[in-house]
């Protein structure tokens, strides 16, 4: 078994836990709306509704990609990082907690309206996963590899498919901020060679191939490709679990915007990052979970009104991804809609003195119709 | 359609001639003007004098005048800002001009925002954090006093300084604001940016803006001795 101890986050652990343990702390009383306790593996239905704190170096380790824009200049506004606790995410939680490790990896598919907070609950099952000492394989947007790629090169693995080296340079890059310590202790099972003189051999740890693929830009996709092999292959073995966090899925069987050199599209098969990834969303191993995310809002193609997983992600994506638990995401309760409210009254986001008054929290209600993106937008000017 | 609702009004001394007024309101006079305010409709129906009971039972028959674009009912709706936007706008892209601004706002109030979290207890009070509150104030810090304007006098034009309208003042001040952030800009900074940072500078009485009121002040100070050329 490999230690979960979690020795990086000790000291910011020791830090919560005494804030925890207090009932109230010596700064300020806390509002209703809050909540104490840090660890997502004790969230239950009575924390539903209210804001939980990550301190901000764990936000650093555990995120250092995959926060939507606004929240991560909301945190550098108000100087800490608060999520909300919600119902969709709990029953992810539940989910997680009770499932069998033994059986193939179950998927689970967040679905929901333009803004409702989908990417938001994949983060709060990526903290918890993070901080019960799972290895996180988390793709922030699979939207962005199949848009605005400036360098497309002809894979030498396969003369068919094409690698995109900056795309994946980055993803090795946070990958490795995250999950530092799974990669001293995971060993390769065989010896990859990367062009014809650099080679890794067997029993390596996979430290060693990420580290080839952020110095030779040329094989990081490949660098990336031999990560998801040997994590698919060694995680049904038990010494680790492994979460596939996939955000904006219906990407992987979208259509891109690219183009190879002769001006002919190129579908995302072709794509040696997509091909990988597809491999990886199947459920053809065990010891951890799948969850993924459907997102319109960066999506090609696709009319701004589809959000089922049916029209995002078409008979192809669907045949793949079936069967998996859908998990759908509404927009905020009206006990979400007061905390919210209250959380950017609090920190004294909401400036405006009509703000403060009933009727401009009815007026916000209603032109924002409880969707959590239209209330931070409505609430940016004010 | 337009020719159903707006029956022209031409005065009898102009019927014969059959010319049709363009510049100034079409609206038969019996059209009565919107009234959005709450608060007007929430009084029940005692609590109402007799003149408010026969408005109420006027605009129940008469027609109503379509309503504008710019009146709003909304609790935070604020008339200078919606002024500004328009001013702000180009060929007619008002959803461009709006969010322009919200942006600008948003963008001030995230500067003053992560001061005030970062400034020590005792400073806390003297940070102003209401982008509002700065926008009016600084607009108000921009406002000239006096302005200069061409008089020609025995064949010579003289810059005469002359005392300038509330609603000249508003506008100036505005004016200078968009002009300055427009070409005193690099590139590829983004207007709200930009805006953001005259408007706190405008507030703190620094910056270009307040430059160009003091040097139209000074020239109205030197050429005082024309002040008499003035004749309104």
């Amino acid at each position: 078994q490999l230690d979960h101890g979690c020795a990086l986050y000790t000291a910011a652990r020791g830090g919560l836990s005494s804030v925890s343990t207090q009932d109230v702390p010596a700064e300020r009383p806390r509002a209703v709306f809050h909540t104490s306790e840090g660890d997502p593996a004790k969230h239950t239905e009575q924390h539903e509704g209210r804001l939980y704190n990550i301190p901000l170096e764990e936000v650093k380790a555990v995120f250092p990609h995959g926060l939507p824009q606004r929240f991560q200049q909301q945190i550098q506004t108000f100087n800490e990082a608060r999520v909300m606790v919600r119902k969709p995410a709990l029953e992810l939680l539940a989910y997680l907690k009770g499932s069998n490790f033994a059986h193939p990896a179950v998927r689970y598919v967040i679905y929901g309206e333009r803004g409702t907070g989908k990417t938001m609950t994949l983060c709060h099952v990526v903290h918890y996963c993070s901080r019960q000492g799972w290895l996180v394989l988390h793709v922030p947007d699979a939207h962005l590899w199949m848009k605005n790629c400036k360098e497309l090169l002809q894979s030498s693995y396969n003369k068919d498919r094409l690698d995109q080296p900056l795309q994946a340079s980055v993803w090795l890059r946070n990958f490795k901020t995250s999950n530092e310590r799974f990669l001293q202790e995971i060993k390769t099972q065989k010896k990859y060679m990367w062009g014809k003189r650099e080679s890794t051999e067997e029993g390596r740890p996979l430290g060693e191939v990420v580290e080839q693929g952020l110095a030779r830009v040329r094989s990081a996709t490949d660098a990336v490709g031999v990560v998801l092999r040997e994590l698919k292959q060694q995680s049904h073995r038990g010494s680790f679990r492994l979460l596939v966090a996939v955000d904006g899925v219906n990407a992987l069987w979208g259509r891109t915007t690219l183009r190879k050199e002769d001006k002919s599209p190129v579908s995302p098969e072709e794509l040696t990052l997509v091909h990988n990834l597809r491999k990886m969303v199947r459920n053809d191993w065990s010891g951890g979970a799948i969850v993924t995310t459907l997102s319109q809002t960066g999506s090609l193609f696709k009319p701004s009104s589809a959000y089922t997983p049916q029209e995002l992600l078409g008979k192809e994506g669907f045949d793949a991804l079936d069967p998996f638990v859908p998990i759908p995401v509404p927009n905020y309760s009206p006990r979400e809609f007061e905390s919210c409210y209250g959380y950017y009254l609090e920190r004294k986001w909401l400036q405006h003195e009509k703000a403060h008054t009933e009727d401009g929290k009815a007026e916000l209600q209603f032109l924002s119709g409880s969707n959590p993106r239209q209330l931070d937008r409505l609430a940016g000017p004010l | 359609s337009r020719h159903s609702t707006a029956l022209g009004y031409s005065p009898a001394s102009l019927v014969p001639c059959r010319i049709m007024p363009v510049r100034w309101s079409r609206y038969n006079p019996s059209y009565l003007e919107p009234d959005v305010k709450k608060e007007s409709y929430q009084k029940p129906l005692e609590e109402l004098t007799e003149e408010e009971r026969e408005q109420m039972e006027l605009k129940a028959v008469r027609p109503i005048k379509a309503a504008p674009p710019t009146l709003s009912s909304s609790v935070f709706s604020d008339p200078m800002i919606s002024k500004f936007t328009n001013m702000m706008m180009k060929s007619g892209n008002k959803v461009l001009a709006r969010s322009l601004m919200s942006q600008t706002l948003e963008a001030i109030k995230r500067k003053q925002l992560e001061k005030y979290h970062r400034a020590p207890e005792n400073e806390k009070e003297t940070i102003e954090c209401n982008p509002y509150v700065i926008f009016h104030q600084a607009l108000k810090n921009c406002q000239p006093i006096v302005g200069l304007s061409n008089i020609t006098k025995g064949g010579k034009t003289y810059q005469v300084p002359v005392p300038l309208t509330d609603n000249r003042k508003r506008f100036l001040a505005m004016k200078w604001l968009i002009t300055e952030c427009r070409e005193n800009k690099h590139r590829r900074m983004m207007m709200p940016e930009k805006l953001s940072q005259e408007l706190l500078l405008a507030f703190n009485n620094e910056g270009p803006i307040i430059k160009r009121k003091h040097v139209l002040h000074k020239m109205a100070e030197g050429n005082r001795a024309y002040a008499h050329f003035r004749w309104w």
